[in-house]
């Protein structure tokens, strides 16, 4: 991709970065989205911020828990009555379900009311950690797959077990960086780092996410997109903690196409004249 | 405002202030100037009187007429709290903890029953999934001392009999509490009027200044100030409020006030007040709808949660279904989509209603703020914001009052001790203050409703949207 944004930039003498995104969509569960950032509709602190977080996220796809709306009647929800139902994808939510079977049951009420088949697999133990439960999330993969759904799989940051959720017909896999609503960031990069370069289904980070800087993180070791919700919804301004992640997870996808140099352990310096005789190099061994 | 002039306000009530209105600033006398006239700020005026201080409360329509009057009354801690024990909570849990006593002591200036109901609260679930998010909540509260269970189905039913039969369990607030918002309204205020509390209504338009010792409020009666914004007023009327404001309907009123220090309690309509005080006030009105379908007390003992809002029965016969979170600017008019929205909602909870017509639906104006946590906290060595308490000024007036009363009592901020600070020995029987040159508490200090300032205050600051104002805190 580095070949085509310095193709690109020939022809256009105006704003690179802009070049790069333009066609840099993202195919997901059958939908083609142009923002990367995914929002959560909970915890906001009323429906303004809300509405405002929304708006200045540009994100397109949203989530919520199935067992907190009014399923008989979507658009009249508490919450959902504030969304555009228009301009924005649903992600639904299994959140609360403890085992597979209980998952494919919340995910089959949300479908049949008319949520669409797209639905985020969410398992977690019971106990103060909420991790993902990756056995009874893997089952209920491949179970809600088979039923045709397009199965969002939030798991932990583990590369084997998101190989086998693609596997299973997950659409995307949904590692966490961290416990969820933690806002302790992306605790292992180098998992994340394997998982965008071995999974065949886009990446979405999920969880833990505190800060842009994480998002654009996340991004920049080759996530496809980012999900938040908590770090947005109790910033003490959501909206514009939505418009910095707006541009955080951008830049951090730009960055990605860009290519980033790799890690030295010494200096080199900027105005020397190395360059001109070193060979071109590939961003860090990972091919973009 | 002489001794006279106060005792005329106090013997006689509301309607009288605008006598003392006209006559307006009269030497000395008020220590405080409340601004707004909701329970938050009924409850500083008293509390700060309470602790011997002259207070004016100034309100730019009717006391008890917004978010006050429309709301449900819910003391609902752990309703409001599910997430994590942070300083919302903390200041939640102690607010509660203060209204008993706050309660006992209002007993002693009015006769109205506030309507007290210690019922407890059910969070109903109605998915398998449900149960462990709400066991894994009632188990963090339990550990900061929180009575709180998970009930299943056959529990449920017994506290709650009347409950629809597809509930699949519940989440137990045995200490939750409702009280009648109107009537605590009413209440607060005529406890106001006897300690003493000078009541100026229609005050619209008012105007800070500040100047070297004192603060001054003008009003131009007419001109559109902070408190003139939107206009929405009060219109709830045939709703769950009882308040005869029908019969207030004089011109505003035009005067000039001055005193050492001034609590703003301003609710939705604070937003104004950014230029006067030099900081950001991102609060705004949120909407909320509620009607009530007529049930005898008792039919449905506890209040009643759901996702789609709460059912509380009232000791008046009324099933108070709400509410509404609506995006609506300054229109506190009701819709017949957020009615129709809560008639469903009662209905699907409690299938006996199905054929019972709602009998009153009313709206107000919910103060939010941008990070949902209230301003309540000093912002210079005057003036002292109250406002932003969203769906929980009721629950929050107790501790907001006696913080704020302590700030002005000099409690609070000892190094910028004006002199002007006034205490009586006792507010009963009329004001017995006496100058009090060296500020220093006496014994008998803690003859007043006292209680301590929050420790956790500096999560409130109404400075923190302030760049600048935080970055120097």
């Amino acid at each position: 991709m580095a070949d085509t944004v310095e193709a690109k930039r020939s022809g256009a003498d105006g704003d690179a970065g802009k070049e790069a995104e333009r066609g840099d969509e993202l195919a997901v569960g059958g939908k083609i989205l142009r923002s990367r950032l995914f929002l959560g509709t909970g915890r906001f602190p009323d429906p303004l911020a809300l509405k405002e977080a929304i708006a200045a996220s540009g994100a397109e796809v949203l989530t919520f828990s199935i067992r907190r709306v009014q399923l008989e009647d979507l658009a009249g929800d508490a919450v959902l009555k504030h969304v555009d139902h228009d301009r924005h994808v649903f992600l639904p939510n299994t959140s609360g379900a403890r085992t597979a079977e209980e998952a494919v049951r919340i995910a089959r009420l949300a479908r049949a009311a008319g949520a669409g088949n797209w639905v985020k697999v969410e398992i977690s133990v019971a106990d103060e950690t909420l991790l993902p439960d990756p056995a009874e999330t893997l089952r209920a993969t491949e179970l809600l797959a088979k039923e045709g759904f397009a199965v969002f799989a939030y798991c932990s940051d583990d590369p084997v077990l998101c190989r086998r959720l693609a596997e299973a017909g997950a659409a995307a896999v949904m590692p966490g960086g961290s416990p969820i609503g933690s806002g302790l960031g992306i605790l292992n990069p180098y998992n994340l780092a394997l998982i965008a370069e071995q999974v065949r289904v886009p990446v979405i980070v999920d969880a833990g996410i505190g800060a842009p800087s994480d998002a654009a993180l996340a991004m920049e070791l080759g996530a496809s997109a980012v999900l938040v919700n908590t770090a947005v919804a109790r910033a003490r301004d959501p909206a514009a903690m939505a418009a910095a992640f707006r541009r955080a997870v951008e830049a951090g996808r730009l960055a990605r196409l860009a290519g980033r140099i790799p890690k030295r352990k010494y200096a080199t310096a900027s105005s020397g004249h190395e360059e001109l005789i070193s060979p071109p190099y590939r961003v860090g061994g990972v091919p973009l | 405002m002489t001794g006279a002039g106060r005792g005329h306000a106090a013997g006689t009530g509301i309607g009288r202030g605008r006598a003392v209105a006209v006559r307006g600033r009269t030497g000395g006398e008020t220590d405080v100037l409340v601004v707004g006239g909701g329970v938050i700020g009924l409850s500083c005026a008293l509390a700060c009187r309470w602790r011997g201080l002259g207070v004016t409360l100034l309100e730019k329509g009717v006391t008890g007429g917004q978010a006050s009057g429309a709301a449900a009354g819910l003391l609902a801690p752990f309703s409001e709290n599910g997430e994590q024990p942070d300083a919302f909570f903390q200041l939640c849990r102690e607010s509660f903890a203060m209204f008993g006593d706050w309660l006992d002591r209002l007993r002693e200036w009015t006769d109205r029953d506030v309507e007290l109901v210690r019922c407890g609260t059910v969070h109903v679930a109605f998915h398998e999934a449900d149960e462990w998010p709400m066991t894994v909540r009632a188990r963090w509260q339990r550990e900061h001392g929180v009575r709180a269970e998970w009930v299943g189905a056959a529990r449920l039913r017994e506290l709650e009999p009347s409950l629809c039969p597809d509930a699949v369990g519940a989440l137990f607030y045995p200490d939750e509490a409702h009280l009648r918002a109107p009537v605590y309204a009413e209440a607060l205020r005529e406890a106001c009027e006897r300690a003493g509390v000078v009541i100026v209504e229609r005050a619209n338009g008012l105007q800070i200044r500040l100047t070297g010792d004192a603060v001054v409020l003008e009003s131009g009666a007419g001109e559109s100030g902070p408190t003139g914004e939107g206009g929405a007023t009060g219109k709830f009327g045939g709703g769950d409020a009882g308040s005869g404001a029908g019969n207030r309907k004089e011109g505003p009123v035009a005067g000039r006030w001055e005193a050492g220090r001034l609590i703003l309690c301003t609710g939705a309509w604070s937003a104004g007040w950014q230029e006067a005080l030099g900081i950001r006030i991102p609060v705004h009105p949120i909407r909320g709808q509620i009607c009530s379908f007529p049930v005898p007390f008792g039919r449905v003992r506890r209040i009643v949660f759901s996702p789609q809002g709460y059912a509380v029965g009232k000791k008046n016969g009324t099933l108070v279904c709400g509410a509404s979170e609506d995006v609506a600017g300054f229109d506190a008019s009701v819709t017949e989509e957020g009615i129709g929205r809560l008639v469903r909602m009662g209905r699907r909870l409690f299938p006996e209603l199905a054929d019972v017509a709602p009998c009153h639906a009313w709206a107000g104006l919910r103060p939010a703020t941008r990070d949902g946590w209230p301003l309540i906290g000093p912002v210079n060595e005057r003036v002292f914001c109250a406002f932003g308490h969203y769906r929980n000024g009721v629950l929050l007036s107790p501790v907001t009052a006696a913080w704020a009363a302590a700030w002005a009592a000099g409690g609070e901020w000892k190094a910028e001790k004006t002199g002007s600070g006034r205490r009586a020995e006792t507010v009963g029987g009329g004001r017995r203050a006496a100058r009090e040159g060296d500020a220093k508490r006496t014994d008998r200090d803690t003859d007043v409703w006292a209680p301590g300032v929050p420790a956790f205050r500096a999560a409130f600051d109404p400075r923190r949207f302030t760049p600048a104002a935080t970055a120097a805190t």
